[in-house]
């Protein structure tokens, strides 16, 4: 009996771990199911809005109405995209300083103390950082005498921006920090100075790391819904070519906070309602595409060091 | 030298390096950083100011507590910062330690408050766990052969113990589908649970013993028996759980003189005391950074020194939005009178469904995908199809996750719109992948060396995994989870998405029920223009948000710190 136990198995063991192992494997194919029920149950109410309205002018559009029945995507998009690009502005290249400044200059202990205190930055809601944007930041810029309204689009990119900076410093610096030492010794070992090995050696060995970071960053601002939702106000509006900088003092409607405003609405006839998963599926193709790029491009940094 | 007409790019050559660009560009870089954080540092501020009002209180307040608490702590903190590092570590435990034990007890006070759980059921499920526990292990003692077998205990004990036979919830599922498909529903007898005939007793003892007796005697069983392990030694275990019931046994006279009620007493004793203690203890064994212990008592004393002084000289207090009123009531149209108190409780609720649903699955495809997974063939290929695809969904936007508990829960199975369960559950869905990816990177970091010497002891997988990898895993998989839940409070998207009330009157206290959230709650506020909600309610809501938030990253910042040095 003794001896049986320590050559053999115990009857049933095997039988016992296979069940195991089902069990966790249908674990890890929940997050398949998860992508296949987004899709799928997006797509079939974005199917029925699609039949009521047509793709084209849903695409090309320039008026987007719940109430009057207009469902054109473009005014939402170029919403989308003025967030992106001014939130890209400000936290792209504070991101990348930032993470320059981490990864190569600050000491140990400076380190110890700063990345956490991002870390943290990364952790406040997003629906507080709109109240900052609403409440503070909208007052605050108009002391210096910008024409903004009370739902503007700049104080509202600027949180973003802010709020999407934690990503790209952290992402950046780690792919900063993959490069190897011996490239900037080589450097130091010519007489290149620090400024020299940032900028000419570790900024240009790391550049798919931090491209990477970018995107995903961007793809985050797309997909941010709370910021624009509290302080951007709810009027779709087309880019004005005439005044491109009016376009920043009004209020404006990206696709996320259009999705809120649709559900949030009282009487929503249902393609209205619809429409919402229309948007939602377009806005889950866009950012579902840039993490893949982004993934794509940080996977060949980490081969080509590691 | 040769061709002095040219010029060649290279610093030596002038003989002489030009530092001012180098400094420039170090000096840009580090206000890259300050941008970054002294921007949202100003805010804080800001909105902390609105919410607390520090400029309401009398000078004299200010300089009374700036005397006794600002410039006996600050001193100590920089003390510990510039000379006795290990201490300041203490410190930071020891003042952090109670703090997460209040929120503890708080959320547990609140759940029993609001009998989400009883006191006797609670009871009653600690009495028929531990009774299916221990039918597994006397199974185990007798048949240790019988794995397949054991695995039969160990799904039908707990059910016979806790649910019956057949379960309540299995009856209630199957009646539902046969009224899908228009069939009478079934009440057959069934055999009641070891619990539910508990809960059926007609006398049950004082609410406070039986939290004594169910939560207290875990809790400080499991410290006791780390004691006991820590000292080697079974009598200071034993010792430490008499002098814990011995604690709590005060409650009848303690609560009531403190105002927190006999409950509450035995609540705070559990989760504020206890756990202090043995970490205490421990510094105290290992004599190390033993400096740090006075960090607390020098808190405490201050804001007790600064109370007397203030309550003496007769100063008043600021008059903040931030108030105990504030944190107990329900949302009304007077400023005055808005408080916080559902969206608290509809918070804390959200938080057991979320970790409920996130953590088991999560947990469980990250040892798939680490422990079992092939790593090639056309297996191979499906496990890597799925890594990318965890990658790719924790970079969904928030708002089409809420699309899908739109869509999945209330559209397709019928749950009831903007109940906490709904809630819960997309949230979950929202925070799996990341809940992945951070379980995964636990089970990484245990050395591949420790899984072979189990191996070559001739221990199966899952052996393997559930005795040698998961038990050194389990800091990294908390921190990693605790850190996600805490995002999953601050999420606002899809609880709009699910369709959660904006202003909820009554605390829940079912699943079922309309979920109140600290976020929607605060977006709710966002849109009213009165200056009171804007720059008052609003600010302190946002305020109680974010302390909690600090306290929940902090802990698991905390354990994060702890485990890295062990590993």
């Amino acid at each position: 009996m003794s001896t049986d136990t320590i050559t053999s198995r115990p009857a049933g063991l095997a039988a016992r771990e296979r069940i195991y192992k089902y069990v966790l494997f249908a674990c890890a194919c929940a997050s398949i199911l998860v992508t296949l029920g987004i899709v799928g149950l997006l797509a079939r109410d974005a199917i029925t809005f699609f039949t009521a309205v047509n793709p084209i002018a849903f695409l090309t559009g320039t008026e987007f109405n719940l109430s009057r029945g207009e469902f054109g995507v473009l005014p939402l998009l170029t919403g989308t995209l003025l967030v992106t690009i001014i939130s890209a502005a400000v936290a792209l290249p504070i991101g990348v300083a930032a993470a320059v400044y981490l990864s190569e200059y600050a000491s140990d202990r400076m380190r110890s103390v700063l990345k956490p205190a991002l870390e943290i930055l990364a952790g406040i809601p997003t629906v507080v950082y709109g109240i900052f944007a609403l409440v503070y930041v909208t007052p605050f810029l108009r002391v210096f005498g910008l024409p903004l309204n009370t739902f503007n689009v700049l104080s509202a990119s600027l949180m973003v921006g802010i709020m999407i900076i934690p990503m790209v410093s952290s992402l950046s610096e780690d792919a900063m920090s993959a490069v190897p030492d011996s490239l900037r010794e080589a450097a130091y070992g010519v007489g290149a100075t620090k400024y020299e090995v940032s900028t000419g050696v570790v900024i240009p060995a790391a550049v798919s790391g931090i491209f990477s970071s970018f995107i995903l960053a961007l793809s985050r601002a797309i997909g941010e819904t709370m910021i624009v939702a509290v302080a951007m106000g709810s009027r779709s509006r087309l880019f004005d070519f005439s005044e491109p900088l009016a376009n920043l003092w009004r209020g404006n409607q990206p696709m996320t906070a259009a999705m809120v405003q649709i559900n949030g609405a009282d009487s929503v006839s249902g393609v209205g309602f619809q429409s919402m998963f229309a948007i939602g599926l377009t806005l889950f193709v866009i950012t579902f595409l840039m993490n893949l790029a982004s993934n794509r491009i940080a996977a060949r940094y980490r081969e080509e060091y590691n | 030298m040769a061709t002095p007409g040219r010029e060649i790019d290279w610093a030596g050559e002038t003989g002489q390096v030009s530092r001012l660009r180098g400094v420039a560009f170090e000096l840009a870089c580090l206000a890259a950083v300050g941008v970054a954080l002294v921007s949202v540092l100003v805010l804080l501020l800001y909105v902390a100011t609105d919410a607390l009002r520090p400029f309401s209180a009398d000078p004299g307040w200010h300089l009374v507590f700036f005397l006794t608490l600002v410039v006996p702590t600050l001193g100590t903190a920089v003390y510990f910062y510039r000379l006795e590092e290990p201490a300041g570590e203490v410190a930071y435990a020891t003042t952090g330690l109670p703090v997460v034990g209040i929120l503890f007890a708080a959320a547990l006070a609140v759940v029993l408050d609001i009998e989400l759980v009883t006191a006797l059921e609670l009871f009653a499920l600690l009495v028929a766990t531990l009774v299916a526990a221990g039918i597994v292990v006397v199974h185990g003692r007798y048949r240790p052969g019988a794995a397949l077998e054991r695995l039969g205990v160990v799904v039908a004990a707990p059910v016979v113990t806790v649910f019956g036979v057949p379960p309540v919830e299995v009856i209630r599922a199957l009646n539902g589908v046969l009224s899908l498909i228009g069939l009478p529903a079934v009440s057959g007898a069934r055999l009641p649970s070891l619990r539910e005939l508990i809960l059926l007793s007609p006398v049950a003892p004082l609410e406070w013993i039986l939290v004594i007796v169910s939560v207290t005697i875990p809790v400080a069983g499991a410290l006791g028996l780390f004691v006991a392990r820590r000292r080697e030694n079974r009598r200071d275990g034993l010792a430490f759980v008499g002098g814990a019931v011995a604690a709590t046994l005060l409650a009848p006279v303690a609560g009531p003189l403190l105002g927190i009620g006999s409950t509450g007493w035995v609540l705070a004793v559990t989760f504020c005391l206890l756990p202090p203690a043995v970490y205490v203890e421990g510094v105290v064994r290992r004599n190390e950074g033993v400096h740090g212990l006075a960090f607390p008592l020098v808190l405490v004393g201050g804001i007790l020194l600064g109370a007397v002084l203030v309550r003496q000289f007769g100063f008043a207090p600021p008059d903040s939005w931030l108030d105990w009123q504030f944190l107990t009531s329900a949302h009304s149209r007077t400023p005055e009178d808005a408080g916080f108190y559902p969206p608290i409780v509809g918070s804390i609720m959200l938080l057991i469904v979320v970790a409920a649903s996130a953590f088991p699955v999560g947990v469980g495809a990250a040892i798939y995908l680490e422990e079992y997974a092939p790593a090639s063939g056309l297996s191979g290929k499906f496990v890597e199809l799925v890594e990318i695809n965890i990658g790719n969904l924790a970079g969904v936007p928030s708002v089409v996750y809420g699309l899908l508990g739109l869509a999945l829960f209330i559209r397709a199975i019928n749950m009831p719109s903007g109940a906490v369960i709904v809630g819960g559950l997309a949230v979950g869905l929202l925070i799996l992948p990341i809940v992945i990816i951070s379980a995964q990177e636990a089970l990484r970091a245990v050395p591949d060396s420790h899984r072979e010497a189990a191996y070559g002891m001739g221990a199966t997988r899952w052996q393997v995994t559930r005795s040698v990898v998961l038990p050194q895993a389990i800091p990294g998989i908390l921190t990693g989870t605790i850190l996600a839940v805490g995002r999953a409070i601050g999420e606002t998207a899809p609880l709009l998405m699910i369709g959660a009330a904006a202003s909820v009157r009554l605390a829940p206290n079912s699943f079922s029920d309309q979920l109140p959230a600290m976020p929607r709650q605060i977006f709710a506020w966002s849109s009213n223009l009165e200056p009171e909600i804007r720059h008052g309610v609003l600010a302190a809501g946002v305020v109680t948000l974010l302390v909690v938030l600090l306290i929940m990253n902090g802990t698991a910042i905390l354990i994060r710190n702890k485990y890295q040095r062990e590993l």
